[in-house]
């Protein structure tokens, strides 16, 4: 009985271990963020269209807003722009940019030419709100709720698929629980 | 658990610890690669005083030319510490060899911190509290961490009983070559 029993439970265990493990769905380079659930790291920069006016998120405190991490040089970035444009135009939550390793000029260009879904674009010039934030590459982006808190972090190219199956619920909850 | 059992069990025990270690690339999440090696390191050490203003992170008084900390034993502490750290990007380069940009602003954090006084624990501490455990090489040996540290040494002793239980089997076995012992 051992004898067939006890290599069939290995199979099946190996069968589920190439579920999970093997599953192309699976992002094996996405990684869990530690700050989920934690306060958002504060940030004041200046803005990549104004350099004279500062971008802060705390003055977003009280509302959900999504933060979304980009640069010019990211491929991925400008295929998910238009994605972000039609989120936008549908306000539900504001979209704050966080323009990563990038230069002011390029940022603007890009802006102007693929439209501009953001409330604000902060300008991080030397990768210190991005290192804060644990960003390690683009697209990123987080969802923080009305106490500040991160409660979501998705990596790689938000589509309206993606926004309505990852982010509304997340949004229609933390409001919930906010008010 | 008899003969027959174990040698099905032994390969696959190898094909898990084997799965254990595998890994593939390929992702649209990107970075882009900063190919400008060592210029990269003079202008995070000095870009980073500007930047930061009167902030406690310059170091520009703390690294000759080539972007070393003056102080050798900072600056062995700087090269334990970015060898210890994962680049997030590549995953399996250390940031101590990573030419990617963040990389390098990582360097330049890890270099502030120390030339602050800031301890090795706290630097580690601040990496993960950030990126998580996944940027360390080596996981401290905590409860949580219990799995990673052990499964070698259960797949040890595991192997090592499954060889010993054919070993014994065997050895109460007659010879392929004997005859069947006689009626």
């Amino acid at each position: 009985m051992w004898k067939f029993l006890l290599p069939f439970a290995a199979f099946l265990g190996l069968v589920v271990l190439f579920a999970f493990g093997l599953n192309p769905k699976r992002d094996i380079h996405a990684l869990p963020s530690p700050l989920i659930g934690k306060q958002a790291p504060a940030f004041i920069l200046t803005d990549v269209l104004d350099p004279q006016r500062s971008v802060s998120n705390a003055a977003l405190k009280g509302q959900v807003y999504v933060l979304n991490v980009w640069g010019t040089w990211c491929v991925a970035c400008r295929e998910e722009q238009e994605a972000l444009l039609a989120i936008s135009r549908q306000h539900v939550v504001p979209i704050i940019g966080l323009d990563y390793m990038d230069e002011r000029e390029k940022a603007k260009q890009w802006l102007e030419q693929l439209g501009n879904p953001y409330q604000a674009v902060a300008f991080d010039t030397d990768g210190r709100t991005a290192i804060n934030w644990g960003v390690y590459g683009a697209p990123e982006t987080f969802l923080v709720d009305g106490q500040g808190r991160v409660i979501y972090k998705f990596i790689s190219p938000v589509t309206q698929e993606v926004w309505d199956r990852e982010f509304l619920p997340r949004i229609e909850a933390a409001r919930r629980n906010g008010a | 658990m008899n003969r027959g059992t174990l040698r099905a069990v032994a390969p696959l025990t190898l094909a898990v610890a084997f799965l254990a270690g595998l890994g593939c690339p390929g992702t649209a999440h990107a970075l882009g690669a900063n190919d400008a090696l060592g210029a990269n390191d003079t202008v995070d050490a000095n870009g980073a005083v500007g930047a930061n203003g009167a902030g406690a992170g310059g170091v520009n008084g703390a690294v000759d030319i080539n972007g070393q900390l003056k102080d050798s034993a900072l600056q062995a502490r700087f090269e334990h510490i970015t060898k210890q750290l994962r680049c997030v990007v590549c995953q399996n380069e250390s940031i101590a060899d990573s030419t990617v940009e963040l990389a390098g602003d990582l360097r330049r954090q890890v270099r502030e911190m120390l030339v602050a006084g800031k301890s090795d624990d706290a630097i580690f501490g601040f990496m993960t509290d950030r990126y998580g455990e996944f940027v360390r090489f080596s996981p401290p040996l905590e409860p949580k961490t219990l799995l990673i540290w052990g499964a070698p040494f259960f797949m040890l002793l595991l192997g090592g009983f499954i060889i010993y239980r054919v070993a014994r089997q065997r050895s109460r076995m007659p010879l392929d070559d004997e005859p069947p012992p006689g009626p």
